[in-house]
């Protein structure tokens, strides 16, 4: 490797945190502190920094985590105010499924040209708003700044109050200025913060009961949120609203009666959880639907907080019925997937999550790792993985190759942009994010899960695919 | 009575169908110009694509072009974050020259804008000089600066863009090499495949802009994971300026054609994208005509081959709608292939706008005698509403017309970028004529499959049964 200059800007060369070991894998100077061994090198990975310029990263822009937020709202249309390629490379990619309004998929653009970048682009973004309004008359429409509309200044707040007052639709501002940040979780935060300030407390609830709850964080992607409701709705508990999984605006604006938020994503919604907590005095209590014991707990701890007598009965008829039959189910599964090895490397919230469900599956986790990931999370891995678990922050593709390469586990769970570099390893890859195809919350979820998993790991697939010796040695021939 | 339709929407009554949308554009059919100008950067040897920009754009178009491709796809980005946009971006790209320098080492760096870097006025040329000015004497990558704003024109610009700085930068006056530079555009590497095969046919050398036949088509194999081994190299980037001609294949990417006429002579033909019979026909006449070679026996029964099964299939297809949406160059020509099946070209749809186009669909117009509903600069969204009072059989476009197609309950038979929904999108042939008989048969068959029972035959009984209620009974 050769050394390259900057010139005199190297003096301003982020300082690498000294690591007393060898490095993990090799990689830049600045980037070692990021990958530690549980009781090893470091007790916690370096995190959330600015992404390392001229790596190819797999984290997104500020906008993006904000779209990925609110994308879900099934009645509402998304319009991007900025050039054409920010709309067209995002729109209708959540895998997020919908009971009724089919709007949300749409992907609408103010499609920015060079004359609004220099004259600017209020005027075509509040006629665009007005067209759409026309067309669709949907729930809300939620506008979303870009890069290049903050840079030159564009008062989306106000186009959007002036078009709400002419269209009397919900028009709200999602401030999400993809450079804003490094860290995508900003964006979450962002398409939050639009809730509550323009939808959540906005509507009366005609017969609020003491059952009241959201689910916060559940988008049902696949379908996930419609294996955690029919669970919830056999409690006895009236669910408002997700947040934003397969939700109409006007539910939406409701959250506010109830009287418990369950939080599912943790990572991009707590923050939701918590704002509401100060701002209506909601409860939230963190729960997770993905795995046996960890929707066990989660239905034990929802049925503490509401301390009643039936529903503690239900509950446990509940459990009784939905794991009778499940042992007996996963048995297949779980002998063929004994002590496989896996690899996590998703968002936030699978990277602590997933670890127990894969052990209730025979399976250990060896690695688990975030793109967007702070000090709370990593403390939450390494509480659940076990000692020598390898856990990185924000690797970027060649790193993601080099680990899995010198870890080798069977089975990489990940999204679509990093499957192919697993596939082509001929590691088994699954997808637990935007783009799976099965639902894997709840009981049946799990069983869901189990299969995708064996179906990745226990194909004959890698066996039909390795090469023969005879092709190996005509290689050779060739070569010399 | 001719194919004419008599209340036929040309372009103006169109626009009055469209009255109440101006302004936004809901479900687009175009990308951005970094979109296409990585696309370009995908068929080059030993190249990182570097998109200056926020995060999101590198990540993002890295999802659309793996997810359809099915390939893992590098793309680095400079990351540029608030800070960055105040002071200028310029750290930032060092940083990412740097980085890309020691770690990978490619011979060339493709360094595109974006629409934030254009804005805020970064002028790349400079920072890259800057880069080279502290690094004199070390044996630094190539580095092209790619000006792609993002907010003008679209993908299929940028992957202009791409070919002509490319070309700007490495093109040399050498000798004499007798080939020919074919400019290609975003095509799958199936049908990029073909037209190396037909140039080895021909005995011809070519020179291909870009070569992502076997990028985006890899084997299962660690070196996929590694910079692209095939593609064109930088000694041919640079031996362009020695070719006989360079012949562009779609009409809108050939600025670097002009630009390689213009300063080295290099004699450029614009011609259509080599789809069905007539437009592969001129494409083998164009080429034997620029290297003086003649055509031989192989591709003569290929043509028969094609003519064959478009004979074999003609009673399925005769005079079924279609409607056809995707990049300029692509549909045009597509028309013409259906056309030549005896399908009726109903409605052709564009995300962008351009003279070109218009004067190669009048003469289409002309040879069909027919005039299909043209929507130009326009959307899916667009495209759906036409197809409500002008109803089609089938639907050719990318993954994006499934929710039109299911909600007219008609095949959409996918050919274009992005296809995430079905496997094989690298292997979708329809260029030539061997890409052109695979294209009829898998046509042909998605027709069967939807119109004809699983004998098939066209459901008999309820063409065949009649009504006595309605009889005339006064004779």
């Amino acid at each position: 490797m050769k050394e390259v200059s900057i010139g005199k800007n190297d003096i301003f060369e982020q300082k690498p945190m000294k690591s007393p070991t060898d490095p993990i894998i090799d990689t830049f100077k600045s980037r070692e502190s990021h990958i530690c061994v549980k009781s090893g090198n470091l007790s916690l990975p370096q995190c959330d920094t600015p992404g390392t310029p001229g790596t190819v990263t797999q984290r997104t822009c500020v906008f993006g985590g904000a779209r990925i937020v609110l994308m879900p709202i099934t009645d509402a249309l998304h319009l991007v105010h900025g050039p054409i390629g920010c709309a067209s490379c995002t729109w209708d990619i959540r895998g997020s499924k919908s009971s009724g309004s089919k709007l949300y998929r749409h992907g609408c653009s103010s499609d920015l040209t060079e004359k609004d970048i220099i004259f600017g682009g209020e005027r075509k973004l509040y006629d665009s708003i007005i067209d759409l309004h026309k067309l669709h008359d949907p729930g809300a429409i939620f506008v979303y700044a870009t890069c290049v509309s903050g840079v030159i200044g564009d008062d989306i707040k106000s186009v959007c109050k002036q078009a709400e007052k002419i269209t009397g639709c919900r028009v709200i501002p999602v401030e999400s200025e993809g450079f804003q940040h490094h860290n995508k979780t900003k964006g979450h935060w962002i398409g939050c913060d639009a809730l509550l300030d323009h939808v959540i407390g906005t509507s009366v609830h005609e017969n609020p009961t003491k059952y009241d709850i959201n689910i916060v964080g559940e988008f049902n992607v696949a379908g996930d949120l419609w294996g955690i409701r029919p669970l919830l709705s056999y409690l006895g508990l009236n669910i408002i609203t997700a947040i934003t999984g397969d939700s109409k605006i006007d539910d939406i604006s409701k959250a506010h009666y109830a009287k418990l938020n369950i939080v599912q994503c943790q990572k991009s919604s707590n923050y939701l959880a918590k704002k509401m907590e100060k701002k209506y005095d909601i409860p939230s209590l963190k729960v997770n639907f993905f795995g046996i014991s960890s929707t066990i707990n989660s239905i034990t701890e929802i049925v503490e907080f509401f301390d009643d007598d039936e529903m503690k009965m239900k509950a446990e008829v509940l459990i009784t019925n939905m794991t009778k039959n499940l042992d007996e189910e996963l048995e297949e599964y779980r002998q063929r997937l004994k002590n496989k090895t896996v690899a996590l490397y998703a968002g936030g919230n699978k990277s602590w999550s997933l670890v127990r469900s894969f052990e209730e599956l025979g399976m250990e986790v060896i690695l688990s790792g975030t793109k967007n990931g702070m000090k709370e999370d990593y403390e939450r891995i390494m509480g659940v993985v076990k000692e020598g678990t390898v856990v990185v922050d924000d690797a970027n593709s060649d790193e993601l190759m080099k680990l899995l390469k010198k870890y080798n586990p069977d089975l990489l769970i990940s999204g679509a942009k990093e499957k192919y570099i697993a596939l082509k390893l001929k590691i088994g890859f699954c997808d637990f994010n935007h783009d799976r195809i099965s639902a894997f919350a709840g009981f049946k979820g799990f069983l869901e899960f189990a299969k995708e998993v064996d179906a990745a790991v226990s194909t004959n697939v890698w066996d039909t695919v390795k090469t023969p010796n005879f092709f190996l040695k005509n290689d050779q021939n060739c070569k010399s | 009575m001719s194919n004419f339709k008599e209340n036929n929407m040309g372009g103006d009554s169109l626009h009055g169908k469209c009255h109440d949308k101006k302004f936004a554009v809901i479900n687009p059919t175009r990308m951005c110009q970094p979109m296409g100008a990585v696309q370009a950067m995908m068929g080059l040897k030993n190249a990182m694509p570097l998109i200056h920009g926020s995060q999101g754009c590198a990540t993002y178009m890295r999802f659309q072009l793996i997810r359809h491709y099915r390939e893992p796809i590098e793309v680095a980005s400079t990351s540029l974050s608030e800070k960055t946009v105040i002071y200028g971006g310029e750290l930032n790209l060092l940083k990412a020259l740097k980085n890309i320098s020691e770690k990978q080492n490619p011979e060339i760096i493709g360094v595109m804008s974006t629409c934030l870097t254009e804005t805020i006025g970064d002028d790349v040329n400079g920072m890259i000089k800057k880069f080279k000015d502290v690094n004199i004497g070390k044996n630094l990558p190539a580095m092209v600066s790619i000006p792609t704003p993002s907010y003008a024109g679209s993908h299929v610009e940028g992957y202009d863009k791409a070919v002509l700085s490319l070309i700007k930068h490495f093109a040399r006056k050498m000798i004499p090499n007798n080939k020919i530079n074919i400019i290609l555009g975003n095509l799958s590497p199936s049908n990029l495949a073909e037209i190396k095969n037909i140039m080895k046919d021909l005995n011809v050398e070519p020179i291909l802009l870009t070569d992502a036949s076997e990028n985006l088509d890899a084997p299962l194999t660690e070196e996929t994971l590694e910079l692209h081994k095939f593609g064109t190299s930088l000694e041919e980037l640079r031996d362009t300026a020695n070719s006989n001609a360079t012949i562009s294949v779609t009409k809108h990417n050939d600025s670097g054609a002009k630009y390689l006429e213009k300063v080295f002579g290099v004699k450029s033909i614009s011609g259509s994208m080599p789809i069905g019979i007539k437009n592969t026909d001129a494409f083998i006449k164009s080429i034997s005509d620029a290297m003086n070679v003649s055509i031989p026996k192989k591709i003569i029964r290929d043509r028969g081959r094609l003519s064959d099964v478009l004979v074999d299939a003609h009673a399925y297809n005769y005079r079924r709608k279609v409607a056809i949406f995707g990049d300029v160059d692509m549909v045009i020509a597509m028309a013409r292939f259906t056309h030549e099946m005896g399908m009726i070209v109903e409605v052709l749809c564009v995300g962008t706008e351009s003279p070109r186009f218009k004067k190669d669909l009048n003469e289409l117009i002309d040879d069909m005698n027919h005039k299909p509903i043209v929507l130009e600069n326009k959307d899916l969204h667009d495209f759906g509403m036409v197809l409500e009072s002008n109803p089609v059989d089938l639907i050719i476009g990318n993954a994006y017309g499934a929710q039109i197609a299911n909600r007219f309950n008609i095949p959409l038979f996918r050919v274009g970028f992005p296809i995430f929904d079905r496997i094989g999108a690298q292997r979708i042939s329809f260029i030539g004529y061997n890409g052109g008989i695979k294209f009829v048969d898998a046509i042909t068959n998605t027709i069967i499959d939807f119109y004809y029972d699983e004998e098939g035959y066209k459901f008999a009984d309820k063409k065949l049964s009649f009504d006595t209620q309605s009889f005339e009974t006064h004779i």
